[in-house]
C-alpha cells in the first residue's frame, strides 16, 4: 500500500524552517537557468521572426552574411525583369537592392562604442518588408542625407533622437523618423536610401537583393534560375530561411546557460541532500513506526523521493516567479553574424519554465535518493528506540 | 581534550554532513572562480610586449570599411614613424568548419620582424616567407591544432572577399600573446580578390614611446576631411574597443556571481543551523558547566569558518590546478587562449568563503546566547 501524498505534503510544510533554505537555493538555480536560457531564446527569436515568406534573398555565393556580400550593378540588372518576380500596382518589379554598411557609433551615456548596421534600401524596400512600421517622424526622402533608425536602437545610442544629426566618418546623417521592426532583426538597423548610401560610403556595389516572388512555385523557379545561372556568382534562398540560419550568437549563450545551471545545481543537490538527511534523522522513530505498521521498504523510499521532488518543485516555482519580471526586458549584444549590435528581449516561454521545473524536480530527486535509501535501511527496532 | 580538538571533533561528528557542506562550498567557489576568470579574459585582453610602440589606424566609419592604399606613403612620411604595414582581415574559413577560431591577415611580409618583434621564428623562415608570394606563416597554436608543418598547403575560403586562396606554410611563429594567426602577402590578396588599392587597416610602429602621442595625432590629422578619414589609436586602445562591444557583459556576469554567492550562503547557513540545532542540549550543558557565551560563540564560529575555508581550499585549489595543467585553448577549441587565476581572484574567493563562514555562524550563535540554560537542557531535538 502506498503512503498518502498528504503525508509528504504535510511534512514539507511542517519542517518549513529547515526546508526554506533549500527551497530558496533551488529556486535561485532555476531562476538563473531560466533567465540565461531566455537570453538565448530571445536572440534566436529576434532572427527567426524576421522576413516575409514570399521574399527571396539574393547574396554572393560564399558570403555568410548580407554585410559581407557584394552584388554588382551588372548582376543586379539581370534580376528585376525575371518573370517570377511580382510587380506592384504600378507594374514596377518588387525588388530592392540593399547596401549594408557597419558604422561605429557611440552609445548613450559614456557606454563605449558599438557597430550599428546601416541598411540602404531601394524605394520598394519598405513594401517588401511589411513588418517594419514607422512609429515616429517621417520616412527619409531619397537623395537627401536622411535616415530612419530603429526605436530600440534609439534608446541605446547617442544622437538618435528625432531631429538629431549623427556623424559617421566626416559625413552627417539626420534622423527623421523611428521605425519598429516588430521584434525582428530589423529592430537593430538604421535605414536610408540605397543610392545615397552608396555615394556616402563610396560603395561600388550593392550588398544584397531582395525580391518578392509571385507565388511559391515562382519562388522555387527563381531560386533554381539564379543558382544555376553561370553568369551570376549568386545564391538565392527564402528570406525567412536566411534569417533562421543565423544561430551563431544564440548558441554560446545556450551553452553558458546549461553550464551554469549544471554547476550551480551540484551545490543545490548537496543542499537538498543535507536537508533530506536531516529530515530522515528527525523522523527516525516515525519511519520505524511506519515499518512496523507494515509499509514496505520501497514505499518508504518512494515516499522520501516524492517529498524531495515536491520540495524541489516548490523551489522551482519560486524560481520561475522570481524570473518572470525580466520577461520582455530589452537588451543588446554583439551579433556574430552581422558583427553589429543586436537588440533582443529576455523571452521566457512556457516551454522554458516547464524545462526549469523539470530541472528542479531532477535536482530534488537526486538530492533525496541517498537519504531515502538510508531511511529504508534503518533497522526497525533501533529506529523505534531512537529519540 | 583541548578546545581546538573539541571544535574539530564537533565538526566531524556528522562526517557526511560536513563532507556535503564542504563539497557544496567547493563547487560553488569553483564556479565563482571560473566566472571571475572568464570576465577578466573577456574584458582585459592580454598585452604584447611590443604593443607599447604600435599604433592601429582604421577607417573612422568602422573597421569594416576599407582604406585606400595610397595612404601608406603619407603615413611613412610622418616624423617618428619607423614602419607601416597594411593589415587586412581575410575572414577565411578553413576546411568548412562552422567556426574558424584563428584569424588570417594579409600584410607586407618584409615588415613582420620590424613591427611584430615578439614573434620568434628562425631567420630562414622569415626569408622563405618574403621570397614566395603564396607563402604564409602560421602561429604555433594553430599549427599544433591542425598538425600543420612547413611545406603544407592550406586553402582558405574568404567570407568577405569573393575568393579562395591557397597558401604554402613557410614558417611557424611563437612568442606573441596570440599565436593563432595566419599571415600572408598583401599582394597575393590584391590579385586574388581584385581589390588592389584597398587595405583593411594600417599597423604603424613608432620609433619611441615619446613619439606615440604625436604620431597618433599626426595620422588622424593627415586624413581629416579627406574621403577616407582615419581613426588612429594605440594597439591597447584598439583591443579595448572590441571589449566595449560586448556591452553589459560585466553586469551580466557580475549578477550571476552575486546569485552564486547568495545561493552558497543559503546552503552554509542552513547547514550550520542544522548542526547547532542538534547540539543545543550539549551547548546548554556547556553553559551550565561555566563556559561563557563568548567561548561558545568562538566554538561555533571556528567550526563554521573551518568548514567554509576547507571548501574554499578545495574549490579554488581545484580551479588553480585545473587551469595550470589543462590546456584551455584545446578545451575551448581556440576561443580562449589561457585562463589565468590571479592572486586577486583567489583572494576574492577566499574572502567570500571567510564572510560566509562568519555569517553562517551568527544565527546559531545568537540562538544559543538567547536561550537560557534550563530551556536548553529541556530541548529534545
Amino acid at each position: 500500500m502506498a503512503l498518502p501524498l498528504k503525508y509528504n505534503v504535510r511534512n514539507v510544510f511542517v519542517r518549513w524552517r529547515a526546508t526554506l533554505a533549500t527551497v530558496l537555493g533551488i529556486g535561485l538555480v532555476v531562476a538563473v537557468y531560466v533567465l540565461v536560457q531566455s537570453l538565448a531564446v530571445g536572440l534566436r527569436r529576434a532572427s527567426a521572426n524576421t522576413g516575409d515568406p514570399r521574399n527571396v534573398m539574393i547574396v554572393r555565393k560564399g558570403a555568410t552574411a548580407e554585410s559581407s556580400s557584394q552584388v554588382t550593378r551588372e548582376q543586379f540588372r539581370l534580376i528585376p525583369y525575371l518573370p517570377e518576380i511580382a510587380r506592384d500596382a504600378q507594374g514596377r518589379p518588387l525588388v530592392s537592392a540593399d547596401v549594408l554598411v557597419l558604422v561605429t557609433l557611440p552609445r548613450r551615456g559614456d557606454n563605449g562604442e558599438a557597430h550599428v548596421l546601416v541598411r540602404g534600401v531601394s524605394p520598394a524596400g519598405r513594401q517588401l518588408r511589411p513588418q517594419v512600421q514607422l512609429v515616429a517622424g517621417r520616412w527619409f526622402v531619397p537623395g537627401k542625407r536622411e535616415a530612419v533608425v530603429s526605436r530600440r536602437l534609439a534608446a541605446r545610442f547617442a544622437n538618435f533622437d528625432l531631429g538629431n544629426v549623427f556623424k559617421t566618418g566626416n559625413r552627417e546623417l539626420s534622423v527623421v523618423g523611428w521605425l519598429d521592426g516588430g521584434l525582428s532583426a530589423f529592430d537593430s538597423e538604421v535605414w536610408m536610401d540605397a543610392d545615397e548610401a552608396r555615394s556616402l560610403f563610396t560603395r561600388q556595389y550593392y550588398s544584397s537583393v531582395l525580391a518578392r516572388a509571385v507565388d511559391a512555385a515562382a519562388m522555387r523557379a527563381l531560386t533554381n534560375r539564379i543558382e544555376s545561372d553561370r553568369r551570376l556568382p549568386l545564391r538565392a534562398m527564402p528570406e525567412t530561411a536566411y534569417y533562421k540560419a543565423q544561430t551563431l550568437t544564440a548558441k554560446p549563450v545556450q551553452i553558458l546557460g546549461n553550464f551554469l545551471a549544471t554547476a550551480m545545481s551540484i551545490g543545490a543537490v548537496f543542499a537538498a541532500m543535507n536537508t533530506m538527511y536531516a529530515s530522515v534523522g528527525a523522523r527516525t522513530r516515525e519511519i520505524g513506526t511506519l515499518r512496523v505498521l507494515g509499509f514496505r521498504r520501497r514505499t518508504v523510499v518512494l515516499s522520501f523521493l516524492i517529498e524531495g521532488a515536491l520540495l524541489a518543485l516548490v523551489g522551482g516555482l519560486v524560481g520561475c516567479v522570481f524570473s518572470l519580471p525580466m520577461h520582455g526586458y530589452s537588451t543588446a549584444t554583439i551579433g556574430w553574424e552581422t558583427f553589429s549590435e543586436t537588440v533582443f528581449q529576455f523571452t521566457i516561454t512556457a516551454g522554458l519554465m516547464a524545462r526549469g521545473l523539470l530541472f528542479a524536480v531532477v535536482m530534488g530527486l537526486l538530492g533525496s535518493l541517498l537519504p531515502a535509501l538510508r531511511a529504508a535501511r534503518l533497522p526497525v527496532i533501533t529506529a523505534l528506540r531512537a529519540v | 581534550m583541548s578546545i581546538p580538538t573539541f571544535i574539530i571533533r564537533n565538526a566531524l561528528r556528522n562526517r557526511r554532513r560536513a563532507a556535503l557542506c564542504i563539497l557544496s562550498v567547493a563547487v560553488s567557489l569553483f564556479l565563482l572562480v571560473i566566472l571571475l576568470v572568464t570576465l577578466r579574459e573577456l574584458t582585459l585582453p592580454l598585452e604584447d610586449v611590443g604593443a607599447a610602440l604600435r599604433i592601429v589606424a582604421r577607417s573612422r566609419i568602422s573597421i569594416a570599411v576599407l582604406l585606400p592604399a595610397r595612404q601608406r606613403a603619407i603615413i611613412e612620411g610622418i616624423p617618428g614613424v619607423e614602419a607601416v604595414s597594411p593589415f587586412s582581415w581575410f575572414g577565411g574559413k578553413y576546411k568548412n568548419e562552422e567556426l574558424t577560431t584563428f584569424g588570417q591577415f594579409a600584410m607586407d611580409p618584409k615588415l613582420l620582424r620590424p613591427i611584430f618583434g615578439e614573434a620568434k621564428m628562425p631567420a630562414e623562415q622569415y626569408a622563405a616567407f618574403e621570397a614566395d608570394q603564396t607563402a604564409c606563416v602560421v602561429g604555433k597554436v594553430t599549427a599544433d591544432k591542425y598538425g600543420l608543418k612547413i611545406g603544407d598547403r592550406i586553402v582558405l575560403d574568404s567570407t568577405i572577399y569573393p575568393c579562395s586562396i591557397e597558401l604554402k606554410i613557410a614558417g611557424v611563429y611563437s612568442g606573441t600573446i596570440d599565436d593563432r594567426n595566419v599571415l600572408f602577402h598583401h599582394k597575393y590578396l590584391d590579385e586574388a580578390a581584385g581589390t588592389g588599392g584597398l587595405v583593411g587597416m594600417w599597423w604603424v610602429k613608432a620609433r619611441s614611446v615619446e613619439d606615440m602621442a604625436p604620431v597618433t595625432a599626426a595620422i588622424n590629422r593627415a586624413f581629416a576631411n579627406t574621403s577616407a578619414e582615419v581613426r588612429a589609436e594605440t594597439e591597447r586602445a584598439f583591443q579595448l574597443s572590441f571589449v566595449s562591444m560586448w556591452g553589459n557583459i560585466k553586469i551580466l556576469i557580475g549578477s550571476i556571481c552575486t546569485v552564486v554567492v547568495f545561493t552558497l550562503m543559503l546552503v552554509t547557513v542552513s547547514t550550520m543551523g542544522m548542526a547547532i540545532r542538534e547540539r543545543f542540549q550539549e551547548l546548554a550543558i556547556l553553559k551550565a558547566l561555566g563556559f561563557r557565551r563568548r567561548e561558545l560563540f568562538a566554538c561555533i564560529l571556528a567550526e563554521s569558518f573551518g568548514l567554509a575555508m576547507a571548501g574554499a581550499l578545495l574549490g579554488v585549489g581545484g580551479a588553480l590546478l585545473l587551469f595550470t595543467n589543462v590546456s584551455i585553448s584545446k578545451l575551448t577549441q581556440g576561443i580562449f587562449l589561457v585562463f589565468e587565476v590571479t592572486p586577486r581572484i583567489m583572494g576574492t574567493a577566499a574572502l567570500v568563503a571567510a564572510v560566509l563562514g562568519i555569517v553562517a555562524s551568527i544565527a546559531p550563535a545568537v540562538a544559543v546566547a538567547k536561550t537560557s540554560v534550563v530551556e536548553g537542557l529541556r530541548t529534545l531535538d
